[in-house]
């Protein structure tokens, strides 16, 4: 474990003050698109083998090995499209958005590598309609780069021309989920495809597509420049290199830092964000979508394995939310479920109907209407959704699922507290069967 | 060939199917809403969920069992593949399902027309847990009319898609859509471009639950008192294949009946619509008779014997005899009519009422495919390639109207044994030519007009719907319908009235007729049955809404 100081922010300065946007001569003067040149340079199986080694992980959500996920491209089948994932519409999440505000060009160069490596006809970035700024600034650095020859250029030795485009999403949540981003692509409803065929057979014009994070593919410059090694020396031995972390919340000084994988909560809250406002009582690690943190697991490391240590779903962003003992867990319960609900594309019968009815039935729990039987059926309702139960065609519901089933377990005497008196009087309120 | 198993019964397929399809061929039920073997897959419905083991791929002998739930209707069979369908955690998840379709459907079973027939009811007491632990208030969601036959109860709509992918898939014309998300989303249609395309009544058919209606059906009928007889259309050479629903001596609808070749799942509009002239008020009868000036309401036994003695009276006469024969009457009445009129005058020509063209065949394609998806024929009567075999196995004298226009002006035609109804608009002033001038006129036919009026005795027949008989449709295929409903009042079938005009005892039988004609040598009619369709999936398209 070496972390010595930021390596995607190295560009960013700490003090908001000092920051403004790097533009492309700036980029350059700061050691940007040399990893470019000598990508170039490269072999293209040689940078996937690179990729590879490094154990460079997704850094959207579900930790993808990024260059066994290269290697799944059907050979001699062009084109090859690239999904650039700049929906970033998780809660709590805002790295992607930090990180291209300032430097759009780390981006920009990081798709270009990956362009070499697999031979992309076009990258799309698809970017969340809500990101009015950073789509024009993200557009204007393209602008530049297209100036300087990185985009619009036949690989060497190949015709293949890498053309590169921003997409602006148009709002929904579901559009950051990979085969509903390319529906949306495609100009269809953001409605999730069913598989197979994977995006990597027929993707985005049902053509052979890789879909790669914004932080995933900011970090290729990195991992070419310096080698496999150096990219793996930071991290934990299955989750390796630098990560992103937004901390908000009630916390002190909220923000995006750059700490290695495996850093444990606690002191990821203590070093970068000045603490916690408060008592901890409980936190979303990774986006609401993985689950809630209990009040005794403030020091879980934040890496891919936390899912099972822990009881969450995974690490999924690693965007830290902090809430204090003035929180209430039930109207936290309430407000992501209401989400989920509100964002459900309305595919499949469980999410649809599933969403809404907890949203329904907490909504009444919180007015204090509460029932003693309430909660052994939210509990099973939120365990009837998703892909890990396989009802489902994508993960949205797993979020709706793990939210109610981490919230309910970990604080189930907030939700008892809620209902009604008399309704509890005589009566076991249970969750899950086990009495709360 | 591969084997698999599924809830424990062990079947057999064939090439690339999914397990539902598999499971359909061999009779298994596995509850689904948004699958249909004529659309593409799109696996959200969720309630054909099924705990699934496979073959290991290293080792085939060991079977994996897969930890989650998968779609059925999607997923592919394999050979050796275990399929449990009623097994606790695939029965947890149908329960499931089932509780979320119904919490915001309006459960108002008694006045929706679709109880009976519905797949919300029977998956219910078949898959559903038989009370609701919803508490909360339901999601109401607007009645539409969304079309010249179809209305959309949105609040019943549990969100298959299945009419979705039918405007898109294989009208190919995309009107209705999705719009909102989430559990307030519904299907709706594009402002001012309503369904109305040829198929349009389709995606009716296609609904698992009362949501999409039809004008036409609505609140005429429980779908319970409904008896269903196999039938042909009876307005177009396409031969679609139909089922005739009834009650009581009256039509109340038609749906398609299933036959891979000819209509597959579907029919047109102009079939499902086109049995209105059945309960026609002006429909004829009684058999009327020309006397002194006036028509007379006459019996039937005095109707054949004036018909018998007129044509025999015409040739007597030194006069000739014309057969016309109606493309909407089937091949075994046509076979008799020819050969009542020859065995009188063998020299009388035969000719066939014109057939209504209108305009040019309607192609439908997918657009994503651009595969021929259905045809609507322009060509409205369902026989008249059984016409044109009919003329062609007595050879002999054969015209066209306008031929035997010119006989009937030369004095050599004077009487004709007409079956004429119904006759396309657009000839009616053709008709009247050639019948000006023809001295006897037996007519038959369902509904007045200007033939009945010119006719010296009018014989009411019944329509295709009440009797039974053959069609053969464009491309020859000889495709049987059976006798739905009895005949109107005191109507006959026009085939009995030629039998008795033969001199048989006994009633009518299509099944004897077809004996007469295989004996004359018309093999193709020996082994006539009503064709069910056969049965055979098409490979499965994934794809896009």
């Amino acid at each position: 474990m070496a972390f010595n100081g930021p390596i995607l922010l190295k560009r960013i300065p700490d003090e908001a003050s000092q920051r403004k946007l790097i533009r492309y001569d700036d980029y350059v003067a700061s050691g940007g698109y040399k990893a470019y040149n000598q990508a170039l340079a490269m072999k293209p199986e040689d940078i996937i083998n690179v990729v590879k080694d490094s154990g460079l992980r997704g850094r959207g959500g579900a930790g993808f090995p990024c260059g066994v996920k290269w290697t799944f491209l059907p050979k001699d089948i062009f084109p090859r499209y690239l999904a650039v994932n700049y929906d970033e519409s998780e809660p709590c999440t805002f790295k992607d958005r930090y990180l291209c505000e300032y430097d759009p060009h780390v981006l920009l160069e990081g798709i270009a590598i990956a362009g070499i490596a697999n031979r992309i006809s076009a990258s799309y970035i698809f970017i969340r309609g809500e990101y009015h700024t950073q789509a024009k600034i993200l557009e204007e650095a393209l602008k530049e780069a297209y100036e300087k020859g990185i985009f619009g250029k036949a690989y060497p030795g190949t015709d293949i021309v890498h053309h590169c485009y921003v997409h602006r999403g148009a709002g929904a949540y579901i559009c950051g989920e990979e085969t509903g981003l390319l529906e949306a692509l495609e100009g269809k409803r953001g409605w999730p495809r069913i598989k197979p065929p994977f995006p990597a057979v027929a993707g985005a014009f049902a053509k052979p597509t890789i879909i790669n994070n914004v932080e995933t593919l900011a970090c290729l410059p990195y991992i070419v420049e310096n080698g496999a090694a150096a990219f793996k020396a930071m991290g934990t031995p299955t989750s390796s290199g630098p990560k992103l972390m937004g901390v908000s919340g009630h916390v002190n000084k909220p923000g995006v830092y750059e700490e290695e994988l495996g850093i444990p909560m606690g002191k990821l809250i203590e070093k970068y964000a000045g603490g916690v406002k408060g008592k901890y009582k409980a936190a979303f690690h990774g986006g609401i979508s993985m689950g809630v943190l209990g009040t005794n697991q403030y020091d879980a490391p934040l890496d891919f394995d936390i899912g099972k240590a822990f009881g969450v779903l995974g690490l999924g962003t690693a965007c830290v939310t902090v809430m204090n003992e003035s929180t209430d867990m039930v109207k936290v319960a309430r407000n992501c479920v209401r989400f989920y609900a509100h964002e459900s594309c309305g595919q499949c019968t469980p999410c649809r109907e599933g969403s809404a009815w907890a949203y329904k039935m907490l909504n009444r729990i919180c007015d204090g209407r509460g029932k003693a039987k309430d909660l052994d059926l939210l509990l099973e309702i939120g365990l009837a959704q998703g892909i890990m139960p396989g009802t489902t065609i994508c993960g949205l519901a797993d979020g709706t699922n793990w939210v109610i089933k981490t919230i309910l377990q970990k604080f189930p005497e907030e939700f008892k507290a809620k209902i009604k008196a008399e309704s509890v009087q005589g009566v076991d309120v249970t969750v899950g069967g086990v009495k709360v | 060939m591969p084997t698999m198993e599924i809830d424990g019964k062990k079947v057999s397929f064939e090439g690339k199917k999914m397990i539902m399809q598999v499971a359909q061929d061999n009779g298994i039920e596995i509850p689904a809403y948004c699958y249909h073997p004529g659309l593409s897959i799109v696996a959200s419905c969720r309630i054909c969920l099924g705990e699934i083991e496979s073959p290991d791929p290293k080792d085939p002998t060991k079977l994996v069992r897969v930890p989650k739930l998968m779609p059925t209707c999607q997923t592919p069979a394999v050979d050796g593949m275990k399929v449990y369908t009623k097994s606790p955690k695939s029965r947890a998840n149908q329960k499931a399902v089932m509780e979320f379709l119904l919490i915001n459907h309006p459960l108002d079973c008694p006045v929706c027309d679709q109880a009976g027939e519905c797949y919300l009811q029977d998956y219910s007491f078949k898959y559903g847990r038989g009370e609701s632990r919803f508490e909360e208030d339901k999601a109401k969601n607007p009645k539409k009319d969304v079309g010249n036959h179809i209305l959309l109860y949105a609040d019943r709509c549990i969100m298959c898609t299945r009419c979705v992918r039918f405007t898109r898939e294989v009208s190919g014309t995309s009107e209705l859509a999705v719009f909102g998300r989430g559990h307030k989303e519904e299907i709706d249609i594009f402002p001012g471009k309503p369904v109305n395309n040829p198929l349009a009544s389709n995606v009716i058919d296609l609904c698992p639950v009362g949501a999409l209606l039809d004008k036409d059906f609505l609140f005429t009928q429980r779908v319970w008192f409904l008896k269903s007889s196999p039938s042909i259309s009876p307005v177009s050479s396409q031969g679609e294949n139909i089922y005739i629903h009834h009650n009581q001596g009256r039509i109340y609808r038609i749906k398609p009946r299933f036959n891979q070749g000819i209509n597959k799942w579907w029919i047109s509009d102009e079939t499902r619509y086109g049995f209105e002239f059945v309960h026609a008020a002006d429909r004829l009868r009684v058999p009327e008779r020309l006397q002194f000036g006036s028509s007379t309401e006459i019996s039937w036994d005095a109707a054949i014997l004036h018909a018998d003695e007129d044509l025999r009276g015409a040739v007597k006469a030194g006069g000739g005899l014309a057969c016309i024969l109606s493309p909407f009457d089937s091949t075994e009445e046509m076979f008799l009519q020819i050969k009542c009129v020859r065995s009188i005058d063998p020299q009388a020509w035969i000719a066939m009422t014109p057939v209504r063209i209108d305009g040019q065949d309607i192609v439908l394609k997918n657009p994503q495919t651009g595969a021929v998806t259905y045809t609507v024929k322009a060509e409205k009567a369902p026989n008249r390639k059984g016409a044109e075999k009919m003329m062609a196995h007595f050879g002999g004298n054969i015209c066209t109207l306008g031929e035997l226009h010119e006989k009937v002006k030369n004095k050599k035609v004077t009487a004709a044994l007409l079956s004429s109804d119904p006759f396309p608009a657009a000839h009616v002033a053709d008709y009247r030519q050639v019948l000006t001038g023809i001295q006897t006129l037996i007519r038959l036919g369902t509904r007045g007009g200007a033939v009945y009026e010119r006719s010296t005795l009018s014989l009411p027949v019944c329509t295709w719907a009440e009797k039974s008989g053959v069609f053969e449709n464009f491309e020859g295929r000889i495709q049987a319908f059976v006798q739905a409903i009895p005949p109107l009042d005191e109507t006959r079938s026009a085939g009995s009235i030629f039998w008795e005009l033969l001199g048989n005892n006994g009633p009518y039988d299509v099944r004897t007729v077809r004996g007469l004609m295989v004996a004359a040598g018309l093999n193709d009619y020996g082994n006539v049955a009503i064709p069910e369709g056969e049965l055979k999936v098409e490979e499965m398209q994934f794809a896009a809404l």
